[in-house]
């Protein structure tokens, strides 16, 4: 057995408050400090409002209709259509909100921030929440400047490239006066315009491609001008013209820090400063498979790159790759990871790319690099079901010759394509990954499929696949009309083609498609890793000892269950990679439960190890199971515990059950009692005979009748009898009277061939332990929680309708409430053994108890014959209350009734105010493009052909008013 | 010419081929010297698996191995399946100087046995002979490879060795005779291989050729479109595959690379 993870089973959808924190990259959890004087962060209210957002500079961008979030430390926004405009600032750097005086009813906040943007956003909603809405935005505001993170913005920013590429003079920082402003922020002198921008390897060992080629400089022309006024860094705002240019290809310098804008990274950074530094610090020295692991791979990544031929650029990567495997032990590390790390350092700085690992692994691309890898294995689920519904003729045809989409396409998205196709192209994608989310793979992909769609019609095989493909990645640079007579046309690359059918044709993908197609397989996907990792685990077992692979199967699916339910300790850092044990067995990795977990995991197998309580209300009859807990239980792990690890593995537990669950009544009586043998010296101590006595207690303790109880007391009598008579006699010389020599009670004192005397003295022990032990271990499913509901009336419907495990628990306590008002609550416990179903009272084996005579043929035989009755369960428990179920519907029927709710809200959920007036056509930027020379137009025309309408949300009188707010003054 | 007239439109026949086994045994080494005759640092890391082609030439016929070579990394295992379906021959490659290499080895095998095209034919190799040789064959290449050596500091003295070579065969933690008991036990072809000096690698390819039902695989092929469990060469117009072995002598017992 490998390791068990029980990581997918415990898997919860995004609640809506996730996603809304995903789709604006804000940190899922902000490091709370240590000391807190007033009002921690969980006081600070998140709201959301409507709002109209205007940028202060009149003719640059239009107004757009959107919501506006406040999630302290951050004020989020996004248009309508969630793709045209949105930003996220931390509030740290807004340097001053006003409302502004405008028209009546017009409720309007002026924002600038730490770039000197003003920014007018117009709440739509009623006047009071408006208010409520303002009231919370100072609380969060006043709360980070007594953080001190107004300070820690001036420090930051200059260690972003955007910060040198636009002149720094017009921060607000240099003149803002102390006027009546919400921020009262002091100023030290003006910032100097020092370039202590992070950068990754490139600045030292070129960047990928050829600046003139990738039109570098008319790049970088278009992005400053951007920046001037759409603000930068950990203040952008993202309008169309943003994401435009990132489809054209991101310039270099500038590359690295947009990757950590785009996707998020940048506030992670932002909150955690130093903490890099620190965690390098930390894993100097240590070593751990990971570790290994990486070292095996640092070489193969991209090594072709002169950074990765440098002592400089491995070190470089060997330090971010160890310090997120520290971080996050989870994901540890996975072979592509390499790749990405390698590619984003040439970009950015360690610190940088450690903060973009991050997002990547947990956010972009979740569950990727997993030790199951589940999140890799449902998207390229996902991948073949959006080819089959897009391209059905192509997914038909693979279908036919049986070739698996996923032998291309799973290198594609775990290391986002830079391994497959030339690296200049690759970070171009990637570019608009980190823009666009992780719908681009999917984009991507499928034109891929599509532009090759009639050679993949040809193939006949994987190989063929693979080969049609690596030559078309190698053929991206060529013209994708090289026939055609418009100089224009054959200008076009066939990468540029790929990206236009990206995201023209497949531009119905939405992140919604991916989040509803991830949620329809993710089932099918966790249920075919679990059955293959079961199947392995069996395979991988050393032994299945006497077992059959199926009941091996049913030990596995119990000891799974009890790992969901108790997980396991974290795994004792197995250090003995660098200590090789004698025989140079290295010892891989593997589950191993603790006790907790045995627990449960025994309570699924044996039945005395639950407590099973039959539940009568008058309403249902149902088993109440819960896990027993005794020192025999406990005994039972360390007795397992053959390699003294205080840990168990599966295969210690096989072996464990195959010492007692195949055992004739020798045996039996044997392993009983080398279970309470501690010292394993063939003796146990007089304390040792009480203990085993309190675990026959234990074990009969729900039996009906005392015949048990009879029995056990029996056993102790003659145990200490023949125990005290096998002694060495001594007389005691002042009474004459002889008698055993004292003996302390953890003396050895009883041997096995006594015990077995005693034992076999007694029908119903000699029973116990000729069937009952080994019966009462049961490799089968343990019968569902309820008997099969007893009534068809009103509330076997209603229980159909609550199957949920909350809801059957409520259930459950409200008709055991019910049942005890009108009288008919009763609980019986199940017996475990089940012998007798009524009181009768066995006789003893008066004739056996004699030291001479140890064993009886023909007891044996009587213990045969009553055995064959033990194996049906004594459940005698009629349904009587099956007719009482009528009487009471009435009265649930007024608690019970959650659906008329639920559809309710439901209704409330659909109904959203419409905005259906479509205004904002295509916009051009012709004021621009006569600012540029012709290199410049060339990039304009790609610009353009990414031009998509969008939809600003706002009617012609919503445009005008948000104009008039610009100018507005701010009321005093 | 001839050998087209004599009935089979195409000679070639396809073998889809898996590597398997622990990372950093040397697997795609092993590819890579029958590829190309070549040993040096990977120039592509292998994520998921590398795909590589080598044709093969027996007695009459030329074996156009397709190889799938997979990343070993412990959490790729559950891709394996993706690539081995299918595949009518398996190489796993195991670290001579590394046990536990062998008991991944051997596991791998059992999954092989178990869920895999039932007429697979399985060969355990044990790479990296040259570490534990004298040097007299190793010195031959120039290019070392740093991935080869990566875990030698792991290796401890190990059992005694059947064929004593000088203090370097203490590396050696899986003795000859262990690893052929166990192959020859589960049915599989056995070699000891070293990637670097190219030692033992050309025989794997060559006695797994022999061992392929190749008859089968040819008439499952002509069959039809059909084609339950193997991919054969059913492209009559593969141009790569058949040129090198029209006008071949026959009876040549030996791969051409």
């Amino acid at each position: 057995m490998a390791t068990i993870s029980t990581q997918l089973r415990n898997f919860k959808e995004p609640t809506k408050e996730q996603l809304t924190h995903v789709f604006f990259s804000i940190p899922e959890v902000t490091p709370v400090p240590v000391t807190e004087k007033s009002g921690s962060e969980e006081d600070l209210e998140k709201m959301e409002i409507n709002a109209v957002l205007s940028l202060g500079v009149q003719g640059v961008e239009d107004s757009y209709a959107g919501k506006l979030h406040l999630i302290p430390p951050y004020l989020a926004f996004s248009s309508l259509d969630r793709k045209s405009v949105r930003f996220t600032l931390p509030l740290s750097t807004v340097r001053r909100v006003e409302r502004l005086n405008a028209r009546a009813g017009v409720y309007a906040l002026s924002l600038s921030t730490w770039h000197s943007m003003k920014i007018v956003v117009q709440l739509t909603s009623l006047r009071p929440t408006a208010d409520l809405f303002c009231g919370l935005l100072r609380e969060a505001l006043k709360y980070e400047l007594q953080r001190g993170q107004m300070k820690a913005v001036k420090g930051f920013v200059k260690s972003c490239y955007s910060e040198g590429l636009v002149p720094t003079s017009s921060t607000v920082a240099d003149n803002e006066r102390e006027d009546g402003s919400l921020i009262n922020e002091t100023k030290e002198g003006s910032p100097s315009p020092e370039t202590s921008y992070q950068g990754g390897l490139g600045l030292r060992f070129k960047f990928p491609g050829d600046p003139k080629k990738l039109r570098e400089a008319s790049k970088i022309k278009l992005w400053t001008t951007y920046l001037r006024t759409h603000g930068r860094n950990l203040t952008l705002l993202r309008y169309p013209q943003c994401t435009r240019l990132v489809q054209v290809g991101l310039p270099n310098r500038l590359r690295g820090e947009m990757w950590e804008t785009l996707s998020g990274s940048i506030y992670l950074r932002y909150a955690h400063q130093g903490i890099y530094e620190q965690t390098v610090a930390e894993i100097q020295g240590k070593t751990s498979t990971s570790f290994e692991d990486i070292e095996k791979d640092l070489h193969r990544s991209l090594p072709e790159y002169a950074g990765y031929q440098s002592d400089e650029g491995i070190s470089a990567l060997r330090r971010v790759l160890q310090a997120y495997s520290h971080r996050n032990p989870e994901v540890g590390y996975c072979q592509a990871m390499n790749i990405l790390a390698a590619a984003i350092l040439i970009y950015m700085s360690e610190e940088q790319a450690f903060w973009l690992l991050e997002v990547l692994c947990d956010r972009l691309l979740p569950g990727y690099y997993s030790p199951t890898m589940h999140g890799t294995l449902l998207d390229q689920r996902v991948f073949e079901s959006l080819v089959a519904r897009c391209l059905p003729m192509i997914h038909e045809h693979f279908q036919a010759v049986d070739v698996q989409l996923s032998v291309a396409s799973l290198p594609w998205f775990l290391s986002l394509y830079i391994n497959s196709m030339p690296m200049v192209f690759a970070f171009r994608i990637v570019d608009c990954f980190f823009c666009m989310g992780p719908k681009v793979l999917f984009q991507v992909g499928l034109a891929i499929l599509k532009i090759n769609g009639e050679q993949l019609l040809q193939i006949q095989d994987d190989g063929q696949f693979l080969n049609l493909m690596r030559d078309y990645f190698a053929s991206l640079g060529q013209s994708a009309h090289p026939e055609s007579s418009d100089p224009r046309a054959r200008a076009i690359s066939r990468f540029q083609e790929l990206l236009l059918v990206s995201f023209r044709e497949f531009a119905i993908i939405t992140d919604e498609t991916i989040l509803s197609e991830r949620r329809k397989y993710r089932n099918q996907i966790v249920n075919s890793i679990e059955s293959f990792s079961k199947r392995s685990a069996i395979r991988n077992l050393k032994t299945l000892a006497r077992f059959s692979k199926e009941q091996a199967g049913f030990i596995y699916d119990a000891l799974y269950k009890a790992i969901c339910e108790v997980p396991p300790p974290p795994d004792v850092a197995p250090a003995p990679s660098l200590l090789s044990t004698a025989d140079g067995q290295q010892e891989r990795p593997e589950t191993r439960i603790g006790l907790a977990t045995f627990h449960v995991f025994l309570s699924e197998v044996l039945t005395w190890a639950r407590n099973e309580k039959i539940v009568i209300n008058g309403f249902q009859q149902r088993i109440d199971r819960e896990v027993a807990e005794h020192e025999l239980i406990d005994r039972l792990f360390f007795f397992w515990d053959t390699s003294c690890k205080g840990s168990l593995s599966f295969q210690d537990i096989v072996f464990g059950l195959d010492g007692v669950m195949f055992n004739d009544l020798m045996d039996n009586i044997e392993w009983f009692f080398n279970l309470h043998d501690k010292n394993k010296d063939g003796f146990l101590t007089k304390d040792e005979v009480l203990t085993l006595s309190e675990s026959f207690l234990f074990i009969f303790r729900y039996e009906i009748g005392d015949a048990y109880l009879g029995a056990v007391s029996r056993f102790m009598t003659n145990a200490f009898e023949y125990g005290d008579t096998l002694l060495p006699q001594m007389t005691d010389s002042e009474t004459g009277e002889s008698g055993p020599e004292p003996i302390e009670p953890n003396q050895p004192y009883l041997n096995l061939a006594t015990f077995r005397m005693v034992v076999l003295a007694d029908e119903l022990l000699e029973s116990f332990f000729e069937a009952d032990l080994s019966a009462s271990f049961r490799l089968e499913l343990v019968p569902d929680l309820e008997l099969p509901p007893s009534s068809s009336g009103f509330l076997g419907d209603l229980w159909s309708n609550i199957a949920t495990v909350d809801n059957k628990k409520m259930f459950h306590k409200f008709s055991d409430e019910l049942g005890k008002t009108i009288g008919k609550h009763q609980v019986v416990y199940r017996p475990t053994i089940g012998r007798y179903t009524k009181l009768e009272e066995p006789k003893a084996r008066e004739s056996l108890i004699s030291p001479t005579k140890a064993t009886s043929p023909s007891s044996s035989v009587t213990a045969i014959s009553l055995s064959s009755k033990a194996s049906s369960s004594t459940l005698t428990v009629d349904a009587t209350a099956a007719q009482d179920a009528p009487l009471s519907a009435s009265l649930s029927s007024a608690v019970f009734s959650p659906m008329p709710h639920m559809q309710a809200v439901n209704a409330a959920f659909m109904e959203r105010t419409p905005f259906a007036i479509d205004d904002a056509g295509d916009d051009d930027d012709s004021d621009l493009e006569s600012d540029h020379d012709g290199d410049d137009d060339q990039v304009l025309d790609e610009v353009d052909a990414f031009l998509e309408a969008h939809d600003s949300g706002l009617t012609d009188a919503d445009i005008e008013l948000a104009k008039d707010l610009i100018d507005a003054e701010p009321v005093k | 010419m001839a050998d087209t007239a004599s009935g089979s439109v195409d000679r070639s026949v396809q073998v889809k081929l898996v590597l398997l086994g622990e990372a950093a045994v040397g697997k795609s080494s092993v590819v890579l010297r029958f590829v190309s005759n070549e040993f040096q640092a990977n120039k592509e890391p292998t994520i998921g698996a590398a795909f590589l082609t080598q044709k093969c030439r027996l007695e009459d016929r030329v074996l156009r191995y397709e190889i799938w070579d997979t990343a070993g990394q412990e959490r790729f295992h559950s891709l394996a399946p993706m690539y081995y379906r299918n595949a009518q021959a398996a190489v796993v490659v195991y670290d001579i100087t590394k046990a536990s290499s062998l008991e991944k080895a051997k596991s791998w095998v059992k999954e092989l046995q178990r869920q895999a095209n039932p007429n697979i034919v399985i060969a355990l190799a044990g790479n990296k002979v040259d570490l534990v040789k004298s040097s007299s064959s190793a010195g031959t290449m120039s290019t070392s490879e740093s991935e080869d050596e990566a875990d030698d500091a792991t290796a401890t003295p190990g059992e005694t060795p059947s064929v004593a070579d000088g203090e370097s065969e203490s590396l050696r933690q899986v003795p000859r005779e262990e690893a052929q008991a166990y192959a020859t036990e589960a049915g599989l072809l056995f070699f000891e291989t070293s990637a670097k000096t190219g030692e033992g690698v050309v025989e794997i390819f060559t006695e797994i050729a022999k061992k392929i039902p190749i008859e089968h695989i040819l008439a499952s092929t002509r069959g039809g479109a059909g084609r339950p469990g193997v991919t054969g060469g059913r492209d009559g117009a593969r141009q790569d595959g058949v040129n090198l072995d029209e006008n071949q002598v026959k009876g040549k017992d030996a791969c051409n690379c």
